[in-house]
């Protein structure tokens, strides 16, 4: 299975402005210190071996949107602006002989993970098939509305692809073209949802974004760390710092890293990748997060090792 | 996780060994609620939580000091923490933890 991240802020699209880049374009060079390359391959050789990631890259700054390569049609987590890219791809990859069958698997209906749906350029495919997976029974409602005349020109009504709403229901394993689908509720301003997948080959993929953790129902958490037991990639909501999370934060529907960390202990999962990254937050920040989610899991390891990764859009995971 | 209390003459002090996780929290929580409790009827303003003896705590912990804070604010009692070890101090700052409450003595996480 291939897990690609399309899109990984939270809450809201962010972009780099002029001066970001002139920084990181100017640091860039004060760390070339003169050195000459001889070719373009060769210049990012050197940014990706000599600068750190914050410095030669960026997290970047699309909402929700995670593919998971793994069954017999695409299985895409939630519509967020990364979905735009994703569209685009997928065309790429139907001219090449794939399947045109999209299985979405929504968190939630939030304006960040259906925002790209209306700029989901297959949805215009007639030969296309779109299945949208949602714990919500309102989803439909929430898909048409954000194209009605005041929000945006195309009517939903206007796309030609065969789409179809599918209710999945906590406790109960959905077979979905090839993998094996199970979900959870979790506590979330209009409740949101955790997948678990599990393909042909056993490998599994956690989707737990937007997903508060409150301090005073820890209890609760052993479902959590039950969904969540010996998964080989846990994709975690690590939006705040715990102090934030618990404090002027609290009740806005997310959790932290240190969280992330201690569920994915408990539950003996492989690797983490820390997901939807605060919109404030600069590359050199989200680095920042991601160093001190290394060291914390070093800290408090009780067992074997749990690989930290810090997603962002453009990554690709092989499992 | 080993948990006692000691009454001073403006404080009660809460001494925690071992390690605040998964397994230990709850426990952790009762004795942090006994001290609260304690204090109150005393007329203590303060409970400090020495952590000189404690080797860690998890988000866990971390939590249980939040809820804690809480019930001592309703109550007009000042919680602080005291002496953490490298590792703690550490996990302190990693967590912004470092932010919410007073930390008295011990090692600095390092910057």
């Amino acid at each position: 299975m291939i897990v690609r991240f399309w899109g990984t802020r939270g809450s809201l699209p962010v972009a780099p402005n002029a001066a970001t880049i002139r920084r990181k374009v100017a640091r860039a060079l004060l760390s070339a210190d003169g050195r000459r390359f001889e070719s373009a391959d060769d210049a990012e050789r050197f940014v990706a071996e000599g600068l750190s990631f914050a410095a030669g890259s960026t997290y970047g700054g699309a909402t929700s949107c995670v593919e998971l390569d793994g069954g017999s049609s695409y299985f895409i987590c939630d519509m967020g602006s990364g979905l735009r890219q994703f569209g685009m791809d997928s065309m790429r990859r139907n001219s090449a002989g794939h399947s045109k069958t999209y299985n979405f698997f929504q968190s939630h209906l939030h304006w960040d993970h259906i925002m790209g749906f209306p700029f989901f350029a297959p949805a215009f495919d007639p030969e296309a098939t779109i299945r949208i997976h949602s714990g919500h029974a309102d989803a439909e409602q929430a898909l048409r509305r954000q194209q009605e005349e005041i929000s945006f020109p195309v009517p939903f009504d206007w796309l030609r692809a065969e789409i179809e709403f599918v209710h999945l229901n906590p406790g109960r394993t959905h077979e979905v073209d090839g993998l094996k689908v199970e979900t959870i509720l979790q506590h979330h301003s209009h409740d949101s949802y955790g997948y678990r997948f599990t393909d042909a080959d056993g490998r599994t993929v956690i989707y737990s974004t937007d997903s508060e953790h409150k301090p005073d129902n820890m209890a609760s958490e052993a479902a959590f760390i039950d969904f969540f037991r010996d998964t080989d990639l846990v994709v975690c909501d690590t939006m705040y710092s715990l102090a934030d999370s618990v404090s002027m934060k609290e009740d806005w529907g997310h959790s932290s890293n240190l969280v992330a960390v201690d569920l994915c202990h408990q539950a003996s999962a492989k690797c983490l990748a820390l997901f939807h990254h605060e919109p404030s937050y600069e590359d050199e920040d989200i680095q920042k997060m991601h160093e001190e989610s290394i060291r914390y899991e070093e800290l408090t390891r009780n067992g074997t090792s749990l690989e930290v990764i810090c997603a962002y859009d453009g990554l690709e995971v092989r499992l | 996780m080993e948990c006692t209390l000691e009454a001073q003459e403006n404080a009660i002090i809460v001494h925690v060994d071992g390690r605040v996780d998964e397994s230990t929290w709850e426990a952790f929580s009762a004795c942090l609620s006994q001290a609260i409790a304690q204090a109150g009827k005393a007329g203590l303003p303060t409970v400090i939580i020495d952590l000189s003896e404690l080797e860690y705590m998890s988000s866990r912990g971390l939590r249980v000091l939040t809820v804690a804070k809480r019930e001592s604010d309703s109550c007009g009692i000042a919680t602080e923490l005291a002496s953490p070890n490298e590792v703690m101090a550490e996990i302190l700052a990693i967590s912004r933890y470092d932010k919410l409450f007073t930390i008295t003595g011990g090692a600095s996480a390092k910057p």
